[in-house]
């Protein structure tokens, strides 16, 4: 055997997989189709947002490498939804995306048990007796043999990039496609569907004129992704804001039967949150203007990402509309818009730990599966490496509670419901948002991290330091009063903040911004946390009641063959998840329950 | 989907919905019996007995009020029915001690059971013979359709479509919220918080969820207290109430009660006639502890009729009975002295009694506000208990939303009352919630 773990594709979520691997001590390699591709951003030059911030959080609680990433490139830092409420709260970065993909690249290269290697794999070889993954077979014809692995071929496999009229076979542009992976999973029995998303243009910043532009700067001081350190030391570079205006609509409408998604050329699904320009402007026709961000690729560049603009128009039709906007009368563009269409696998042919029901020891993970945004990537990749480590060791697979994180709705909306769009991370995905703050997402998962081998007993120490300075925090506040109340009810007021408390409680300052910060929060949000918790334990009581991997189920007498049949396609790891199974019955789920009851009681 | 809690104390009437000598009240779930101690006249008792063993005792309510004299039959866990830690009340059949005591057993932690949810606890505990699987099935699976009859019976046609609107209007209000929550300040439009579209779902759950109160007149009857001096001539008009009407169901003189209890019609409504002895002024212990239980009395019933001697000048009136905005004042002795200033009736002569009756009609009426249709009509508790659960969650959300709270939370209370009429209609998942966000805003970069 040459590997422990052969992970396919070196974009965000093969970096986390084959960085879980190989920290955990497995000897793991990275067949990527191009090592200088290695990280790279293809769409917006970001990381974070809503939701998604609390992903990379929760990627850096369990120990992944994305906050690191970002917080050592980013060149703006936000707090999105300040106003919203801390539970919707989010932190977003631009990043310097050249740096980033340097950053994403050195990382591995420095990172021992781990080897990367260029070539493209072309097929998996399976030992179809026995179900079990045995290796790949790569382009120029390497048969590398490994115990497990993860593939994460994101919008490369059969990928197909379209421009008005032109379209060619590319992941991105300029870089080929994997041609064939795609056709021999078909060929292995996977289900494969077509999926759609799209890029805006890159065009010159010394074209644009900003005099007349919206500066948006970012938040001062930057704080970090990672619970590792306190500061970042980063410049921080504004963004700009333009819109588009009825000119900009009459040209795109002009020109809209040249574009390859009204023409029917492009069969996939694209995600309805993240529309192109001409969907925007046929589905909102009473909107007379659409915000653009211009961002800023990376500090050292000149190219200009226009957030908001994404387009499979021909170029000339982009051109147009392009310079009917304020600021971007004389743009030049440096790169087009375009669309890209894709092999994606069916999610529900996996279990909650990413390996495939169909074939042991291969896990699927990233775009693979049909979600879209480097984050979602992100800590499905991690997973899918956890989850690889071990099986390596003959460990139970980690699966994470919808309750604990956004990691844990992700994966278990996926191999519970499956996907029809490009599935985006939201909050209100999560039943338990309140829970699932950014700021505490290391009282969640570090521990988790630490079980695994990923994260060193320190961290446990910081975490345990970090608890309980919050708590002291509080004991504070219940032994002072302010507005001739306790402190600590006071701080349940709206408009109290601890911040203005430092004054009549000078010994608040002993305490650094992020632990009076999540102090505040738990006081507010103390009532209501309760009353979810009392939701969450309900909830956790099902999810307790595993099924066997193994679990027969036609054994079961009782349970509807349509219910059968449900349940041997998606395998749910408990009760609870059963629950969640698209038009499962009720009654099946209750004689399930049964069943699994004696089921264990028999073993 | 609804699933099945099994780690919750439930509790159910067993006996029949009516007027009966003896009822029973079982009750199931882990840690039971020391729920059910709260509200037990002999908490240690309870708690010491053992597995087949009867109680005799008193069911407590607050203020160590004796609702009723009961028998507690225990059975540990692994005997029994459901196999669970159980109980079973037997009580005088009462509805109103039926219906205080189900209310006090939600007071403290347990729930009402579902229907089936006892056979189906039966069953998950092996309790039942578990071989024959397809028979269990379809046991199962009738069970599960008597409970969508019990949760779905009343919810045909016109209520389930006026929930469903609600619903739906909600749902819209939400997304509203929700695309401030899962887009950033700078992607989406300014917001205006929907309050109007809450304001209006919270009126018409309001006024569905009030129904359920004249639901409740009609099956359990409207409470009326006669109040007023012993020679007023309350025992007069009870009597004549009650032959009038030829409709004495029971004539229960109350043991712990100082007031008597009957049940009769009046213009096609049921009820509960309570003669206050209680009014009467005395110095004596048992009589002073009689007038606070006829207050009492008076704070829960639906209508008091305050009656005052017509002929006697003299006679001294309590002010804040007639205050109180359920009193009707009815002047009696009407054939001696006819008083224009309020209802003038005689037991004698029978005249005036059609204006108490219409009175008596009014304010059963008036404390209850009908909904817009007055067809839709929430019968079930459950039903009731969902709308109420709803009614809180849109309460505090505006609420809150006044205060200046965070969306996170008022979006958590908005979520909980369409969780609720969910239960009505059918579960909301977060998909339904974004398929609205996407289908009407103009959103994403």
């Amino acid at each position: 055997m040459d590997y422990d773990v052969i992970v396919i594709g070196g974009g965000h979520a093969g970096i986390e997989a084959c960085l879980a691997t190989s920290r955990i001590g497995f000897k793991t390699l990275l067949v990527t189709q191009n090592i200088d591709a290695i990280g790279r951003l293809s769409c917006n030059p970001a990381i974070g947002g809503l939701a998604k911030g609390n992903i990379v959080r929760e990627v850096d609680a369990l120990g992944g490498e994305m906050a690191h990433l970002i917080d050592d490139t980013m060149i703006q830092y936000r707090i999105l939804n300040r106003r919203r409420g801390p539970a919707v709260q989010s932190p977003r970065a631009q990043a310097d995306k050249f740096a980033y993909h340097m950053r994403a690249k050195h990382t591995l290269e420095l990172q021992s048990n781990l080897e990367l290697f260029m070539d493209t794999v072309v097929d998996l070889m399976i030992d179809h007796d026995k179900n079990i993954i045995q290796g790949v077979i790569t382009e120029r014809g390497h048969k590398i043999s490994s115990k497990t692995v993860v593939l994460t071929t994101g919008t490369f496999m059969e990928g197909k990039i379209f421009i008005g009229q032109y379209d060619a076979p590319c992941g991105r542009l300029g870089e080929v496609a994997a041609i064939g992976l795609g056709t021999a999973l078909r060929n292995h029995g996977f289900k494969l569907g077509r999926m759609k998303t799209g890029t805006p243009a890159r065009v010159r910043r010394s074209s644009i004129d900003f005099s007349e532009l919206e500066e948006q700067p970012g938040d001062d001081p930057m704080m970090p992704f990672s619970f590792d350190y306190e500061t970042v030391n980063r410049p921080s570079i504004p963004c700009y804001i333009t819109w588009t205006n009825e000119k900009t609509h009459a040209v795109i409408k002009k020109h809209m039967h040249l574009s390859p998604l009204y023409g029917g050329k492009i069969v996939g699904k694209g995600p309805r949150y993240c529309p192109s320009i001409e969907d925007k402007v046929v589905r909102f026709p009473d909107r007379n203007r659409h915000q653009i961000f211009i961002e800023p690729e990376g500090a050292e560049s000149e190219e200009m990402y226009l957030n908001g603009l994404s387009s499979s128009l021909p170029e000339f039709v982009q051109n147009e509309f392009m310079r009917t906007m304020k600021g971007l009368e004389n743009v030049e563009v440096m790169r087009p818009a375009y669309a890209v269409e894709y092999d994606y696998m069916d999610p529900l042919q996996l279990l909650p730990s990413l390996e495939t029901i169909k074939i042991s020891g291969l896990f699927i993970a990233g775009q693979t599966n049909g979600t879209s945004g480097y984050e979602e990537a992100a800590c499905q990749g991690l997973l899918a490496g956890i989850n690889a480590a071990q099986k390596l060791k003959g460990e139970d697979s980690i699966v994470l509670s919808r309750a604990e994180s956004y990691t844990g709705v992700l994966i278990d909306d996926l191999v519970t419901k499956g996907t029809k769009e490009p599935y985006r991370m939201f909050t209100s995905r999560a039943e338990y948002r309140l829970n699932m703050r950014h700021d505490s997402c290391d009282q969640r998962l570090t521990e988790i991290g630490h079980k695994v081998g990923l994260q060193r007993d320190e961290k446990l120490e910081r975490l345990k330091d970090k608890l309980s300075q919050i708590e002291s925090v509080k004991d504070l506040l219940r032994h002072h009063s302010y507005n001739q109340k306790n402190a600590f009810q006071a701080l349940k007021m709206p408009e109290v903040e601890i911040d203005e408390m430092m004054t009549k409680i000078p010994k608040l300052s002993n305490y650094s911004e992020p632990i009076r910060y999540q102090t505040q929060l738990d006081v507010k949000y103390e009532g209501y946390i309760k009353k979810q918790d009392k939701e969450v334990q309900r909830f956790a009581s099902l999810e307790s009641i595993r099924i066997a991997d193994d679990f027969d189920y036609d054994s079961v007498s009782g349970m509807s063959t349509e219910g059968k049949e449900k349940c041997k396609q998606i395998r749910p790891r408990s009760i609870g998840q059963a629950g969640r199974i698209s038009g499962l019955r009720t009654t099946d789920v209750a004689v399930l329950m049964v069943h699994v009851k004696k089921w264990r009681s028999k073993e | 989907m609804e699933t099945y809690n099994t780690d919750d104390i439930i509790y159910a009437l067993a006996t029949g919905w009516n007027q009966s000598a003896l009822a029973i009240i079982r009750i199931s779930g882990k840690d039971c019996l020391k729920a059910l101690s709260a509200c037990f006249s002999r908490p240690k008792s309870l708690l010491n007995a053992k597995n087949a063993t009867l109680l005799h005792g008193f069911i407590v309510g607050e203020n160590n009020h004796k609702i009723d004299e009961v028998v507690l039959s225990v059975n540990r866990e692994g005997h029994g029915y459901t196999k669970e830690e159980a109980v079973e009340i037997t009580t005088h059949g009462s509805l109103a001690v039926i219906t205080e005591i189900m209310n006090l057993l939600s007071k403290n932690g347990m729930r009402q059971a579902k229907g089936g949810e006892f056979t189906l606890r039966a069953f998950l505990n092996g309790a039942m013979d578990l071989t024959q699987a397809e028979a269990v099935h379809e046991l199962v699976t009738s069970q599960s359709q008597m409970e969508r009859g019990l949760a779905l019976g009343r919810l045909e046609g016109a209520l389930h479509n006026k929930i469903e609107e609600i619903k739906q209007d909600l749902l819209l209000a939400m997304a509203v919220i929700e695309v401030q929550l899962d887009y950033a300040e700078d992607e989406v439009e300014d917001f205006d918080f929907p309050k109007e579209q809450i304001d209006n779902a919270l009126h018409a759950i309001t006024a569905l969820s009030n129904t359920y109160e004249s639901g409740r007149l009609y099956s359990q009857g409207v409470k009326i207290v006669l109040a007023g001096s012993t020679n007023a001539g309350k025992s007069s008009l009870f009597n004549l109430l009650l032959k009038q009407k030829r409709a004495i169901v029971s004539d229960i003189q109350g043991t712990t009660r100082d007031y008597i209890e009957a049940q009769t019609v009046i213009r096609g409504i049921p009820v509960r006639l309570y003669d206050t002895a209680g009014l009467r002024t005395s110095s004596d212990v048992i009589e002073n502890e009689g007038i606070k239980r006829t207050k009492e009395l008076l704070d829960i019933c639906d209508v008091i009729i305050y009656l005052v001697d017509g002929v006697d000048e003299n006679t001294v009136v309590d002010r804040s009975i007639i205050d109180d905005p359920k009193t009707i004042l009815v002047y009696t002795k009407r054939d001696i002295k006819h008083r224009k200033e309020a209802i003038s009736i005689s037991t004698i002569t029978g005249e005036g009694m059609d204006h108490l009756f219409d009175a008596i009609l009014e304010k059963t009426a008036s404390g209850i506000s009908i909904s817009d249709d007055s067809t839709l009509v929430i019968e079930s508790s459950r039903q009731h208990k969902l709308l109420e659960e709803a009614r809180e969650g849109l309460t505090t959300a505006i609420e809150l939303n006044a205060i200046d709270m965070g969306l996170d939370i008022i979006a958590h209370e908005i979520t909980t009352a369409i969780t609720a009429l969910g239960g009505l209609t059918g579960e909301i998942t977060s998909d339904d919630v974004l398929d609205k966000v996407f289908g009407g805003f103009c959103v994403g970069k």
